[in-house]
């Protein structure tokens, strides 16, 4: 904390009641509990500030403020504050106002607005796009230009269908303010950050270093959000290929094995979404994830899967594959210990003990009787199509959004279509590496690698 | 605590935090924030602090310790079986040494785990990682201690990150074989400067010719380095019994050191020092890998990119309160005026003869226009029509109070929505609050009748 550093850009978010002020500051600062938003309007009746900072420098205070309501007449009370024969400019006649009683009583909100304005460097002035533009905002205008402060539009709600954009970007013309930024609080383009704070840099030309320097930590903070959920998405998704439940080969038990399987892979996807939005910095109700289609299982068949055999340094076909996973049985499994047994020495010495050790206990199983359950390709597609459509979502949410995401099965069956990633079948092959099943081995190099791969893919 | 060991420490705190939930850390983050610095010089602060407190540390300086008594244990144990190649190559010196064998011997392990090596290196996804798992397996055996459960993995996966295990295991293993290869050539040089020995070569099946050529193919290289090779006479006459001349014993025990300098030891020095240079450029490169979802989630505790300030003007106990009232003057005649209107909204409506139309109040000055004509002439009755799809700022409400105190009695006409359009209901909820508080009464249709008559 040295002396030298410079002081932190002020700005005074102001506006008409209930246009979204508070609403524009939760989605820059990223806060969802920021202030109180609701639809009374005067909502907002105090002044509070939030902080931008990078790398621990702050760069941005913005500070929002109680909704100016009542400026015609505030207006016409200030002409009245000059006495004859005198000629007061804006700051003058505001500091008079300010001075006087009025500012404590009828406008003592739009007191608040205007020391606020008057103590920061610019202002952001919010605009309902879907208002008319009526007389009470130009003389609000007129009122806040007195400040004598740089003032940016912001034109807020401009997603709904029925803003009238044009007639605003008139009027603000006619005002002198030609600069304006389309910025919904709720649901923000991807660049309208940037776009906003490069405005500002326009009018504000001493802050253009910090104001870059802002948005290049944005979008660097974007991108590494965007990698991160790409790494929870995929390790969710292994952590559900690699899941297996044994279970006896009874009517009964099998359904009640589906059930759990089922059960633990949806409790593991709402895992994943609560850490999206964790991520996100969103709150656990802002979104959550619908039942899942009823899953098969697949059944046994992964003892074949090419995966695994080629741990066992034999390669199958795919065909001899597919047949096994139809159920062609007996001669293939004991093909499979003959083949397995040949190739015995040279998986010990790739250090592939465990793996040996793994298939040994599954065909054990096998043998008994047992079946084992793993989760359907379809699913898995599902799940991967799901997280993906949720993380778009948070993308694109600003943080004044109140409704809630709801995660759900697409309708069209396309996701049913289409191969897996090579890393999911890998997975297959691997119980150790799913959190599901008992003893896993979460810290393997390889799982690390292939969720490495997955998320790229993402 | 050198770099590597922080990072270390940091990457067992977070898979720590991964597989057992979070730490309390509160104190650790105040801390690692109040000491400034870019995010990952926070995130390991937070970390050591926390390792710290948890013997983490201590538990790491354990770790390291028994690792370098292990390398020594190691070391020894390659210097003894240096020399015991060295002893299994030469023989007790009463018999001639036999060159092939004795070659055999100081070069043959040395080679085929060379090459193993080597192949590993290139194949590194699928074996090269066995040594490693191999110690992974023996810490999670050895660990006595919950906490320190997650260092060997840690440092695994730290490593794996930049592919640098490989590099390390490398120096190891190439340093070992470098002491043994060079305790192997001490004892022999120590060996030959102290006995006689007599060199011969065997063969049953293959021809003289063979071990000509091939002799002088293995020492062409030290012979660049000026170790002489036996000469085609010596080779031959070695092959029947060990030359007793000076010369020739010279030559082939010159040749053998050339040999053992040139295949074992020279590859296994180089080789260490690549592996030492591609480890150490490695371990500088060594960072944490901030898109980790461990990580992503600290930056907002330890660097956050808002925070509060705090209410810096505090809200009023009650915000300035409009009241209406009735005119007390002499009032006559019924007036409909309308308050901030669209432009695509027709008005006025169809209005009868006895009812005037006083427009649309939208400005300052037709505002004060009205006000001052109202308060000449007061109307007995006034109708206020508004737009419930404005929000009741206290602006309006202020003006329909006064508008309200200037007639002897007034009704508000809360305008339906233009067709195709919705009302927001909880909009609509403001108004009906804010006009009961103004004790003014509202409906949604025209009060036209009672305009007209002074009753419904």
């Amino acid at each position: 904390m040295t002396d030298t550093r410079k002081q932190p850009l002020k700005l005074a978010v102001v506006g008409h009641t209930n246009v979204g002020k508070t609403s524009l500051l939760r989605t820059l600062t990223r806060d969802v509990g920021f202030g109180e938003v609701s639809h009374r309007p005067s909502t907002t009746r105090h002044v509070e500030g939030a902080r931008l900072s990078v790398d621990g420098e702050p760069l941005l205070d913005l500070y929002d403020t109680p909704g100016l309501e009542d400026a015609i007449a505030l207006l016409d009370y200030l002409e009245r504050l000059e006495r004859p024969g005198e000629r007061l400019d804006g700051p003058a006649r505001l500091a008079r106002f300010l001075e006087g009683s009025e500012a404590r009583q009828r406008f003592e909100q739009e007191a608040k607005v205007l020391r606020q304005l008057l103590a920061s460097d610019a202002g952001l002035y919010v605009i309902d796009a879907r208002e008319p533009v009526l007389a009470k905002y130009r003389d609000e205008l007129e009122v806040l230009a007195s400040c004598g402060k740089p003032l940016l539009p912001v034109l807020n709600f401009v997603s709904s269908t029925n803003h009238r954009e044009p007639a605003w970007r008139e009027a603000l013309a006619r005002l002198g303010l030609h600069a304006l930024v389309r910025f919904d609080s709720v649901a923000p383009p991807e660049d309208g950050e940037r776009r906003l704070y490069e405005s500002l840099a326009l009018l504000l030309e001493h802050a253009r270093p910090q104001l870059e320097r802002l948005i290049a930590d944005q979008q660097a903070q974007r991108l590494a959000r965007q990698q991160s959920a790409a790494r929870l998405i995929a390790e969710l998704l292994i952590d559900c290929a690699a899941c297996r439940r044994s279970v006896v080969s009874e009517a009964e038990q099998e359904q009640q094995a589906i059930n759990e399987l089922r059960k633990a892979v949806r409790q593991r996807e709402q895992r994943c979404v609560e850490a999206l939005l964790k991520l996100y910095a969103f709150r656990p109700q802002d979104a959550a994830a619908s039942d899942l289609p009823l899953l098969d299982g697949r059944w046994g068949d992964d003892l074949f899967n090419p995966e695994t055999l080629k741990q066992l340094g034999v390669r199958v076909g795919g065909g001899i594959a597919a047949g096994a996973a139809a159920g062609a049985g007996v001669d293939l499994l004991v093909g499979g210990i003959t083949l397995g047994a040949a190739a015995l020495a040279g998986a010990i010495a790739g250090g592939a003990l465990q793996t040996v050790r793994s298939y040994g206990s599954r065909l054990l199983g096998k043998i008994k009787g047992q079946r084992e359950l793993t989760v359907d390709d379809n699913v898995l597609r599902l799940l991967a199509l799901r997280q993906r459509q949720l993380l778009q979502a948070l993308d694109a949410r600003g943080h004044a959004a109140m409704d809630s995401i709801q995660v759900a099965t697409p309708q069209d069956k396309t996701w049913r279509e289409g191969t897996l990633p090579e890393a999911l079948n890998k997975a297959r092959a691997h119980p150790q590496w799913s959190s599901l099943n008992a003893h896993p081995k979460l810290n393997q190099a390889e799982r690390q690698e292939q969720i490495e791969e997955l998320a790229q893919q993402l | 605590m050198t770099e590597l060991n922080n990072l270390w420490l940091t990457e067992t705190i977070r898979l720590r935090e991964e597989h057992a939930g979070p730490l309390e850390d509160l104190e650790a983050n105040r801390l690692a924030r109040s000491a400034g610095g870019d995010l990952p010089a926070r995130i390991q602060r937070r970390a050591l602090w926390l390792a710290e407190r948890d013997g983490l540390s201590e538990a790491l300086k354990h770790w390291l310790q028994g690792a370098r008594l292990a390398l020594i244990v190691l070391a020894v144990l390659a210097v003894v079986s240096g020399t015991g190649l060295a002893f299994a190559a030469m023989g007790d010196g009463l018999h001639p040494v036999n060159v092939f064998w004795a070659l055999g011997s100081l070069l043959g392990i040395n080679l085929i785990l060379l090459l193993s090596w080597a192949l590993g290196l290139v194949f590194a996804g699928e074996h090269g990682a066995s040594l490693g798992r191999l110690w992974l397996w023996l810490s999670e055996k050895l660990a006595r201690d919950a906490k320190a459960a997650q260092l060997a993995p840690a440092l695994l996966l730290l490593l794996q990150r930049q592919k640098l295990n490989r590099w390390a295991i490398g120096v190891v293993a190439n340093g070992l074989w470098l002491l043994a290869m060079l305790s192997a050539l001490v004892i022999l040089l120590t060996l030959m400067a102290t006995r006689r020995y007599g060199f011969v070569w065997e063969t049953t099946i293959l021809s003289a010719d063979t071990f000509i050529a091939m002799t002088q193919a293995l020492g062409a290289l030290p012979a660049l380095l000026g170790f002489s090779v036996p000469t085609e006479q010596m080779i031959r006459a070695s092959g029947d019994a060990a030359l007793n001349i000076e010369s020739a014993r010279q030559a082939w025990a010159a040749w053998l050191v050339g040999v053992l300098l040139v295949y074992g030891v020279v590859p296994r020095l180089l080789l260490a020092v690549f592996c030492l240079w591609r480890w150490k450029t490695g371990k500088s490169a060594l960072r944490l890998d901030l898109n980790l979802p461990g990580y992503a989630q600290l930056r907002e505790r330890l660097m956050p990119t808002s925070e509060r300030l705090g209410v810096s003007d505090a809200a009023p106990a009650q915000l300035h309160r409009v009241e209406s009232g009735v005119s007390e003057q002499q009032s006559d005649g019924a007036l409909l005026v309308a308050i901030e209107l669209d432009d695509d909204r027709p008005w006025p409506p169809q209005l009868p003869k006895s009812v005037s139309n006083a427009g649309i109040l939208d400005s300052r000055e037709s505002r004060h226009k009205l006000l001052e004509q109202l308060s000449r002439f007061p109307p007995a009755r006034l109708a206020i029509a508004c737009d419930p799809r404005r929000s009741p700022d206290r602006g309006s409400l202020a003006l329909i109070a006064e508008l309200a105190r200037s007639a002897s009695a007034t009704r508000i006409w809360l305008l339906q929505a233009p067709p195709g359009k919705a009302l927001d209901a909880e909009r609509l909820g403001d108004w009906h609050v804010a006009l009961q508080q103004l004790e003014l009464p509202f409906a949604d249709c025209a009060p036209m009748n009672w305009l007209e008559t002074g009753h419904d």
